[in-house]
């Protein structure tokens, strides 16, 4: 038995270095089964969520992304929606423009945003916007972050 | 969640705090897993129905106190901070022996004597009612509910966060193993006061700027 | 004699180098491989750089075998790579960002480069809601999340905790500073202060899966210091800064300086408690000879991480944080700590559970060590010759 358990030990010490060689030399395969096993992606309250609709003005277009309410076992009562302005170098110094995140045919919120300061103002057209959480400076171009009450909470 | 995980983070001393007068006044002499396992069920539904008495008792506070005023961020931030202060100081300083479990053991209450399978339920219930800092910020998180069932529900989650720590100990050689987990459970505490206190400050200065 | 028995070990001097060049054999294939990758470059800086760095790996490696010693090798290297890593790394942020600091655009882009450290709180969110709490890249960019996770799965499996001496590129910081002193100047520290990273990991894995949000880089990684952090924007913000500097100075720089021991790696960092976890399934361990052992303390006084105690070394084991770094059997005057295969006898006097065990953990030192070095090499040279890193 303590023979068999000796066979056994040596055997798995040595496998340890195919196994390190497979990890280095297969990497990238074993990422993508990985992802594609597991189904994960990036939180949306760190990416704003995946893109829902894209509204094209002149110069630029208005990317408004999925409503996010994500929480560790339920949906969460507050969440946030991302609106992102693109590209940068086409933006007017000011935007001033009313936005329907949900889809049905209303508008949610107003939004006035500097492009220059990185300033915005958030008015609340309809009860389940809460205000605005945040603005950002994109890689290219700019983003709001507003607060929205859950309707199904 | 915020409940559970409270619960989680403090329920290693509460059971490294009990366990030493508990276990061999419940298990006994080890009388089989499954009968280790129903002492340790009903310790558990007296914890439970405790706890359920305090969620009742933290809404009751929370509506006819504190939800009528118009400070109540302010009054919520300031509990949170004190509560957090203790909870750190709690977590560093050497405990009381408190231990409801112990009065219990020598009251000999006759009630009790009556009814010994009630026994493991009243120490269950004793020790549910421990007012250590852990145990006051669970009340205060759950007076700030909204309605008397998410007070509840708020101290079922800390209950079943508690709760966990417990499961194993009709298996394992749990005296073993306290020491650290006590060390381990007042190490966890003071880091967790500290982001109460980081919890109670953004509470009190939104209250302080709303007013 | 077979493996399975013991025997009684005496190997003459001459035949040690022909053994050693033997044993180096494999490493130096396959760290060529992984440096030169398959091409020569042209006379400059990278062929200067990938040359000196293959040229110090093996020599390291052939000490390793030809003096029997592991442990000063490998703190050195260790120490080399994480300084290499630190230059190469903020050098290419200084290149492309102009700043260490990491801004929201690039957040938002996912372009934060995923460490190991995370890996412990964003399980349970990723369990529950199949996302990730951290902004990083999952499949594409440098250190991609996916592509970290692999590499971090193929260590754990083949070194257990051997991870924090081998593999983590901030270790070598603190073991760098423990190593200056010859004295130490605090010897006795309180053995309680070996369960703060079992609180700060339930802590900050609890408080990450209710916030969503990675809280042990957000407020507590003192290596913000020596790669990126978030600019300073509002007061939460500098808060943190201030946190992690402070955490940085006293638990990588001064407390190591003092104590002559890991004290972030053996103290508080929640993912060294995570990893020792995974030294109960890992097949590779140190254990202590009962017949040889005289309870000098020897080992218990030297070790780095704090993973050898009187009771466990009477029970002749390692604790379960052990990084097997080599020092207790470097050091143990008696020949009692050894590596070892669990399963197969501990009175072997062999030397095959050490090379079995370095050839995995050198694999991994090199691959991942060896790109950091060659880099801020190339950067080191470009800069004495340029006068630019960039």
């Amino acid at each position: 038995m303590s023979k068999l358990r000796a066979i056994i030990g040596y055997t798995l010490a040595a496998l340890a270095v195919p196994l390190v060689l497979a990890v280095f030399m297969g990497q990238s395969f074993w990422m993508k089964e990985l992802v594609a096993a597991t189904g994960v992606k990036v939180s949306p309250w760190l990416t704003g969520g995946d893109v829902i609709r894209t509204i094209s003005h002149d110069e630029y277009q208005i990317s408004i992304h999925e409503q996010v309410f994500q929480g560790l076992l339920s949906e969460k009562k507050e969440g946030l929606v991302q609106v992102d302005w693109k590209p940068a170098k086409n933006l007017p110094d000011r935007i001033d423009e009313d936005i329907d995140y949900d889809g049905d045919g209303k508008n949610d919120f107003h939004i006035a945003l500097d492009t220059k300061s990185n300033q915005a103002y958030v008015q609340s057209l309809q009860t389940g916007v809460i205000g605005l959480e945040k603005s950002y400076v994109l890689k290219d171009g700019q983003a709001v972050r507003v607060r929205i009450k859950n309707p199904r909470k | 969640m915020q409940g559970f995980l409270l619960g989680l983070a403090s329920g290693t001393v509460c059971l490294a705090y009990c366990a030493p007068v508990l276990i061999p006044f419940i298990l006994g002499e080890g009388k089989g897993i499954g009968r280790n396992y129903s002492l340790l069920a009903r310790f558990l539904a007296g914890r439970l129905i405790g706890y359920l008495l305090f969620g009742l008792l933290a809404w009751a506070a929370g509506r006819l106190l504190i939800k009528n005023s118009i400070h109540q961020e302010i009054i919520f931030g300031l509990a949170y901070i004190i509560l957090a202060v203790m909870m750190f100081y709690y977590g560093l300083s050497r405990p009381p022996e408190i231990c409801a479990g112990k009065l219990m053991q020598k009251s000999g209450s006759r009630f009790l004597q009556r009814w010994p399978e009630l026994l493991p339920v009243a120490l269950g219930l004793a020790t549910g009612l421990n007012l250590c800092p852990p145990f006051l910020l669970a009340f205060t998180g759950a007076a700030d509910s909204a309605s008397l069932v998410q007070s509840l529900l708020f101290f079922l989650a800390f209950f079943l966060g508690t709760s966990v720590y417990f499961l194993p100990m009709p298996l394992l050689g749990v005296f073993r193993r306290v020491a650290p987990l006590q060390t381990v459970g007042r190490m966890a505490s003071v880091l967790m006061s500290l982001y109460y206190v980081y919890t109670g400050i953004i509470m009190l200065g939104g209250g302080i700027i709303g007013s | 004699m077979s493996v399975l028995e013991p025997e009684v070990n005496i190997t003459p001097q001459k035949s040690r180098i022909p053994r050693a060049v033997f044993l180096t054999l494999p490493v130096l294939l396959l760290s060529g491989l992984m440096i030169f990758q398959g091409s020569i470059p042209k006379m400059g800086p990278d062929l200067i750089a990938k040359s000196i760095t293959f040229l110090i790996f093996n020599v390291v490696f052939f000490l390793m075998m030809y003096t029997g010693k592991t442990y000063k090798y490998r703190a050195t290297l260790f120490t080399i790579i994480a300084v290499c890593f630190s230059i190469g790394f903020i050098s290419n942020l200084i290149a492309i960002r102009g700043s260490m600091a990491i801004d929201e655009a690039h957040m938002l882009a996912g372009e934060t480069p995923f460490c190991h450290l995370v890996i412990p709180v964003i399980l349970i969110p990723a369990a529950l809601t199949r996302t990730i709490i951290f902004p990083g890249s999952l499949l594409t960019g440098f250190a991609s999340i996916a592509g970290m996770m692999v590499l971090w799965l193929g260590a754990t499996l083949a070194l257990g905790r051997g991870w924090c001496s081998w593999v983590c590129f901030f270790g070598g910081f603190d073991e760098g500073f423990s190593r200056l002193r010859k004295k130490a100047l605090i010897k006795k520290i309180d053995p309680r202060w070996n369960y703060l990273p079992w609180a700060v990991l339930i802590v900050i894995v609890l408080l990450s899966a209710l916030l969503l949000t990675p809280v042990y880089c957000e407020w507590l990684c003192p290596f913000k210091t020596v790669t990126e952090f978030t600019k300073i924007t509002s007061f939460k913000t500098l808060v943190q800064t201030v946190i992690f500097i402070s955490l940085f100075l006293g638990l990588v720089v001064v407390l190591p300086l003092l104590t002559r021991r890991r004290i972030q790696c053996g103290l508080f960092c929640p993912f060294a408690a995570f990893q020792s976890i995974f030294n109960k399934i890992n097949i590779f361990d140190i254990r202590v000879d009962q017949e040889k052992c005289k309870y000098c303390r020897k080992c218990v006084n030297e070790c780095p991480t704090f993973s050898l105690n009187e009771e466990c070394v009477k029970e002749g084991r390692a604790l379960m944080s052990c990084t097997k770094c080599g020092k207790c059997v470097d050091d143990c005057p008696r020949g009692a700590v050894t590596y070892h295969i669990k399963g197969t006898p501990v009175k072997l006097q062999s030397d095959t559970a050490r090379v079995l065990f370095l050839y995995p953990a050198y694999i991994f030192m090199t691959a991942i060590g060896g790109s950091m070095v060659v880099d801020a090499l190339a950067k080191l040279i470009k800069l004495a010759t340029t006068g630019s890193m960039i």
